[in-house]
């Protein structure tokens, strides 16, 4: 098996591990640890050599944090 | 290589359990939100694994459909639980007045090099940072139509591979740079989330 390919493997169940059950339970901690799994995906994805699926999924990362810490930051006005 | 297919489809279906577990189990808004998030990564190692030309062509629409389908709940969820705007820009810090710049040219350029759909994602998300850190005042009626008229050339590129395959590479650059604007014009638009004049 290909080193890469099982590291990937490895980070992605530790980082849905570590988002599924996070301590402490906040929002930041959980989109912090969401990293996680999304660096296991990307191992994964270059084992395969599938260059335009990783850039894109980088790229498409960055928007969805974006939206979400805009939601956090409407929240925090809010209450 | 079938092993590690195995292997991987376990793993992958595994994490796909908990992850939905985990989502079973919470009740507040905001962490379903961010769990929904965490299981689209797991449901694209399903995909990743196949490792084929197939593989790419099937991440790409998944991708674009899991961020809009965020952007579309996220919405909705400050509808519902009734937000309002903060007060002032929330992040005043100095690398938020330089760096846009430099980073919106190089990843512009670097979209533009790239060309196509990939091209548009990453070129869409150098215009997204700049919108971001700065002010915007374009008017963005003119980026729209932009953004029409080069969807009109992307389905004039498909006209020609099938009535004129002999000018099929005519055709792929015609292809690779109108879905670049389309992309780009589309994603820029994220960039006024924040609100401001001219939305």
């Amino acid at each position: 098996m290909n080193a890469v390919f099982a590291l990937g493997l490895a980070i992605l169940v530790i980082g849905v591990l570590s988002v599924a059950f996070v301590r402490p339970k906040t929002y930041v901690a959980r989109l912090i640890n969401l990293e996680i799994p999304a660096w296991g995906l990307l191992l994964v994805m270059l084992a395969y050599d599938e260059a335009l699926a990783l850039l894109t999924f980088v790229a498409v990362t960055a928007i969805s944090t974006f939206v979400i810490v805009r939601l956090m930051e409407w929240r925090d006005a809010s209450c | 290589m079938i092993a590690d297919y195995s292997i991987g489809l376990l793993v992958a279906f595994a994490s796909a359990g908990v992850a939905f577990f985990a989502l079973m189990r919470e009740t507040d808004g905001l962490h379903r939100l961010l769990l929904t998030d965490l299981i689209e990564v797991v449901t694209l190692a399903f995909i990743a694994l196949v490792g084929t030309d197939l593989a790419e062509a099937l991440i790409l629409p998944g991708l674009v459909v899991g961020v809009s389908e965020l952007i579309a709940l996220s919405e909705i969820y400050r509808v519902k639980e009734g937000y309002v705007r903060p007060p002032a820009a929330g992040l005043q810090i100095e690398v938020m007045e330089s760096a846009p710049g430099i980073l919106a040219a190089i990843l512009v350029v670097y979209g533009i090099v790239l060309s196509g759909f990939s091209g548009g994602a990453v070129a869409g998300l150098g215009v997204i940072f700049y919108f971001l850190s700065r002010s915007h005042s374009e008017r963005f009626e003119l980026i729209e139509t932009a953004s029409g008229y080069s969807w009109v050339l992307w389905i004039v590129a498909f006209f020609v591979f099938m009535l004129l395959p002999e000018y099929w590479f005519f055709a792929v650059m015609l292809a690779g740079s109108a879905i670049l604007v389309k992309v780009m014009a589309k994603m820029s638009l994220i960039g006024t989330m924040r609100g401001g004049p001219d939305v």
